[in-house]
């Protein structure tokens, strides 16, 4: 098959069973056979997305494209929809197939107690959720893109109200829902000005060269895709939605709220990089939104005390650094960060998934003491969070180090680029303590009373944790072929190597570990409580929620009343007010109407004679 | 007799059926008053064939006549059974024509 038939079964498979199982709702409701069908797709497209990397990787070929027509015009098309196949996509397409495939592999223990149509639910939405994702990375323009991307907010919000009988988790969906499609208005206005400006959806360079040429709408175009980003990619101040949709099941977060959906606004940046890149001002927002989100988020997850929330907040964190490394003009570290931090963030979350279905519980304190009696998932959670923390010959160490030195560089250019480098140096340390936190109040020391009689959790849920550590620790052994892959070149890569800013970063991650293990193992370090208390209490007063709430009371409700006042009493006023009139009028001529045969008579006589009158003045006077 | 006075008597009696036709409130009255409009038309299409030395006019009167048998014949029948459902033949009472 060739690379384009490939990259086509990788992305239709999956549609093709969702659509199945959307119509078949027998087979659906079922559950086991939907849960079959969806894991062939997924699988399907896991071997085709490999071999498509192989091709990619063993012949260097230029990117692919296949297109086909779509929004016909006068003479060509609005639009094409279709497949481009490079270096960038085929990698992505792994990420995405294999983390799905293990997600999916792992809900089948996860969600074994689910109600049977539950459970062919949750599997259709998944399959839909794989095609949306697949269509997203494969996209040749922005406007397949956007629809993709529209999508996979469609499963987000399906699949974290996925327990709608309970409230929470109804709420959480709408939340996550239209806070991220405040932020796709700008994706959506974005389009329509980049349309209207060089008539094309792409972003090549004859394209952004055209942007350019008008002026102030490169800039606007930039910023207004960045708004989008920040939506999808969790970005203060619209990142309130990613720790609500915690709700939904844990696997869930493991595969969109950590490893692929959150990561697709990146995947946006880094796939219109040349439209990012041309202009300063989207750059320099990059490096400042990511920076500031980078440490923001990293305080909050050390005051959380539920293992997903610490997890949400990280992922935040994490995403933080990819932004604000492509603001520096450093694709590669930005798009290997959210390589290696998809491996190691899904491998995170089904860590604690699979600690979870054992204790039946969020929270840090219900558990402890888990690795003695789940050593496959105590064992997955430790590789996970020292490769989060940055651990050398960890995959994320590579990732993270690389995201540092481009940020070294950009600040001796661009002093404002010394921002996003201090938050994320400091947030470096401060991830490693509270995934060192979390990691030892759940797996190490004394074991709470939910923990007790926990045990190690079945073959469908241990076997992708040890799927997914395989790539968690060496995905960035791999940087150099990587590179490769992706057309970057002169980057020079070695398994061991240390720069300046990596020996600082490393040094403040393995101090971070052990201050984790000092205190709550060791349960020495007590002032540090009395540090965190300010952060706690304003973590828990949710101050940017509120915010939000305010804008939402004080701005939309005002303007959205103001609005209906106009709407109910000028427009309808003016509606009312015709067809009144014309009633009332028509109850006055209405009284004529006698219905007296001889009344009618007069009337004609009068016409007539007046008729005659008129005849005759005109005669007389013509 | 010159054709200006005769069409004065066919207009004066037009006029007075007119009034009669307006004024009348028994059906019978309008009725009459109708016939009297009618027959002033006739009396206009005769004098002007005489007047032209034609037949058409004369011709037309007679046709004009037979109809006015008819539409009598009809009214009649309505009178009567105006006079059968309201035993009263006012027509000022008749208003259904309202709704």
């Amino acid at each position: 098959m060739n690379a384009v038939q490939l990259a086509l079964v990788a992305v239709l498979l999956p549609v093709a069973v969702a659509l199945f199982l959307l119509v078949a709702a027998p087979v659906r409701r079922a559950g086991w056979p939907a849960a079959a069908l969806s894991l062939a797709g997924a699988i399907g497209s896991l071997i085709a997305s490999v071999w498509l990397l192989w091709r990619q990787t063993v012949l260097p070929e230029q990117a692919l494209l296949e297109e086909v027509r779509w929004l016909p015009e006068a003479g060509s098309s609005a639009a094409t929809i279709g497949v481009l196949v490079d270096g960038v996509s085929a990698s992505m397409l792994v990420v995405v197939a294999l983390v799905a495939t293990c997600v999916q592999v792992f809900s089948v223990g996860y969600m074994a107690h689910e109600p049977k149509r539950d459970f062919g639910r949750y599997f259709t939405w998944h399959s839909l959720f794989l095609f949306s994702m697949q269509g997203l990375v494969l996209a040749p323009n922005l406007l397949q893109l956007f629809v993709c991307w529209e999508l996979v907010g469609l499963c987000s919000y399906l699949l974290i109200g996925f327990y709608w009988q309970k409230g929470s988790a109804g709420k959480a969906a709408v939340k996550a829902f239209w806070v991220t499609k405040l932020a796709d208005t700008g994706l959506l206005l974005g389009l329509i000005v980049q349309y209207a400006a060089t008539g094309s959806f792409g972003w090549g360079p004859e394209t952004v060269s055209t942007l350019q040429a008008a002026g102030a709408a490169l800039p606007a175009v930039g910023l207004l895709y960045f708004l989008a980003v920040m939506g999808k990619s969790a970005q203060f101040p619209l990142h309130v939605w990613l720790p609500d949709a915690m709700e939904g099941p844990t696997p869930v977060s493991a595969l969109l709220h950590a490893a692929t959906m959150v990561a697709a606004g990146v995947y946006l940046i880094v796939r219109a990089y040349p439209i990012f890149a041309a202009s300063e001002a989207v750059m320099t927002a990059f490096g400042v939104v990511g920076g500031f989100t980078a440490v923001f988020a990293a305080c909050v997850a050390v005051v959380q005390t539920d293992i997903k929330k610490v997890l949400a907040y990280s992922t935040c964190s994490q995403l933080g650094y990819m932004v604000a490394a492509l603001g520096t003009g450093s694709f590669m570290a930005g798009y290997l960060h959210l390589t290696t931090h998809a491996f190691f963030k899904a491998l995170l979350f089904l860590a604690a998934g699979s600690a979870i279905h054992a204790v039946h519980s969020n929270e840090l304190k219900d558990m402890g003491g888990l690795a003695r009696r789940m050593p496959v998932t105590g064992a997955a959670f430790v590789i996970g969070c020292l490769a989060l923390a940055g651990v050398p010959l960890l995959s994320g160490f590579y990732s993270k180090d690389m995201v540092l030195e481009s940020l070294l560089h950009a600040a001796q250019e661009h002093p404002v680029f010394w921002f996003p480098l201090v938050t994320c140096t400091v947030s470096a340390g401060i991830t490693a303590y509270y995934m060192g936190k979390a990691a030892v109040l759940a797996f190490f020391g004394r074991a709470s009373s939910h923990a007790e009689h926990a045990h190690e959790s079945g073959p469908s849920m241990a076997l992708p944790l040890i799927v997914l550590a395989l790539p968690a620790v060496g995905a960035g052994w791999m940087t150099g072929v990587m590179a490769n892959l992706w057309g970057v070149p002169d980057v020079h890569f070695a398994v061991v190597h240390f720069t300046p800013i990596g020996i600082v970063a490393t040094t403040l991650a393995l101090g971070g570990l052990a201050v984790a293990w000092i205190k709550h193992a060791q349960g020495g370090l007590g002032g540090l409580d009395a540090a965190f208390a300010p952060l706690g209490a304003l973590a828990r007063s949710g101050i940017v929620d509120r915010a939000w709430d305010t804008a939402w009371r004080r701005g939309v409700l005002v303007a959205s009343a103001g609005l209906a006042w106009f709407d109910r009493y000028v427009v309808d006023g003016l509606m009312n007010f015709t067809g009144v009139g014309f009633l009332e009028a028509g109850t006055v001529v209405r009284r004529m109407q006698t219905g007296r045969a001889s009344d009618y008579l007069w009337a004609i006589s009068l016409g007539i004679l007046l008729l005659a009158v008129y005849s005759q003045a005109r005669m007389w006077v013509g | 007799m010159t054709l200006p006075l005769t069409l004065s008597v066919a207009a004066i009696l037009f006029a007075l059926g007119v009034f009669g036709a307006l004024t009348r409130r028994n059906a019978i009255g309008v009725l009459m008053s109708i016939e009297l409009m009618a027959n002033a038309v006739n009396i206009n299409l005769v004098a002007f064939a005489h007047y032209t030395n034609g037949v058409a006019g004369q011709t037309f009167a007679l046709f004009a006549m037979a109809l006015t048998v008819v539409e009598v014949a009809v009214a009649l029948a309505i009178v009567v059974l105006l006079y059968r459902t309201r035993r009263d033949i006012q027509i000022d009472l008749a208003s259904e024509m309202q709704r």
